[in-house]
């Protein structure tokens, strides 16, 4: 393992090329989990009382 | 909860003549050509079947349909198989185009008809609020687009200069 911070965001780029080149059945399966995920997540985060992590930016909608 | 339900019961609620015609938009229809992004919802854009009469289209008979087969109502939302979905009138020539252009995915035999991801990255241009940026990035970044179609499509729907703008913020320097 090494910190060349190019090939980290190289392989990053690969792996979601391959994610994306995945089924479309088994990418809207992942969707199902992502957005369980998600509500557990901001479930969790609004008993602590802190704000949600998601941001716009990860691509989450409401 | 499952995706693939919601299509089903959009594909018979079609079927069944409550609607013309339907493409998934947002990130949902993104994910068909690109990797997942976590989302909350489902966007639905519908070409709503007037009834004779009736001047503004209403999505009554949508919600009527659906709430018959189990959907709740919650706000602008219908929840059908546990994700909240919302129903879209195309509210520009662009949108329109891309409903009517759709284009039909089999999704484990089940027909999907889902934006084209041409049509996708020019209504994120166009929307332009930073997921939409991301969304469009990714993309690019994917290499999934018709380079002469999305061309078209921003000269059609006067985008030239909107792409421009995008082009210098995020794309300089990229080979």
């Amino acid at each position: 393992m090494t910190f060349d911070l190019q090939r980290i965001i190289e392989s990053k780029r690969a792996w979601r090329r391959a994610l994306a080149q995945r089924p479309v059945s088994e990418k809207l399966a992942m969707l199902d989990a992502l957005r369980d995920r998600t509500r557990a997540i901001r479930a969790a985060a609004s008993r602590l009382n802190v704000s949600s992590p998601a941001r716009p930016e990860d691509g989450i909608k409401r | 909860m499952s995706i693939a339900r919601v299509i089903r019961l959009i594909n018979q609620m079609q079927t069944d003549g409550v609607v013309e015609r339907y493409a998934i938009g947002g990130a949902v229809g993104a994910t068909f050509y690109l990797e997942p992004v976590a989302t909350l919802d489902v966007d639905i854009f519908v070409a709503f079947r007037q009834q004779p009469g009736e001047i503004i289209t209403s999505p009554s008979p949508i919600f009527d349909y659906l709430t018959a087969r189990g959907g709740i109502i919650e706000g602008e939302y219908i929840v059908i198989a546990g994700w909240p979905v919302q129903f879209l009138p195309p509210t520009s020539p662009l949108v329109e185009e891309a409903l009517a252009k759709a284009v039909t995915v089999e999704v484990e035999g089940t027909p999907a008809q889902v934006f084209t991801a041409e049509h996708l990255a020019a209504i994120a241009l166009q929307t332009g609020r930073a997921k939409d940026h991301a969304r469009l990035l990714q993309f690019i970044e994917a290499a999934v687009l018709d380079t002469r179609r999305f061309q078209a499509l921003l000269q059609r729907h006067g985008l030239v200069e909107r792409w421009q703008a995008f082009e210098r913020k995020f794309l300089q320097g990229e080979s």
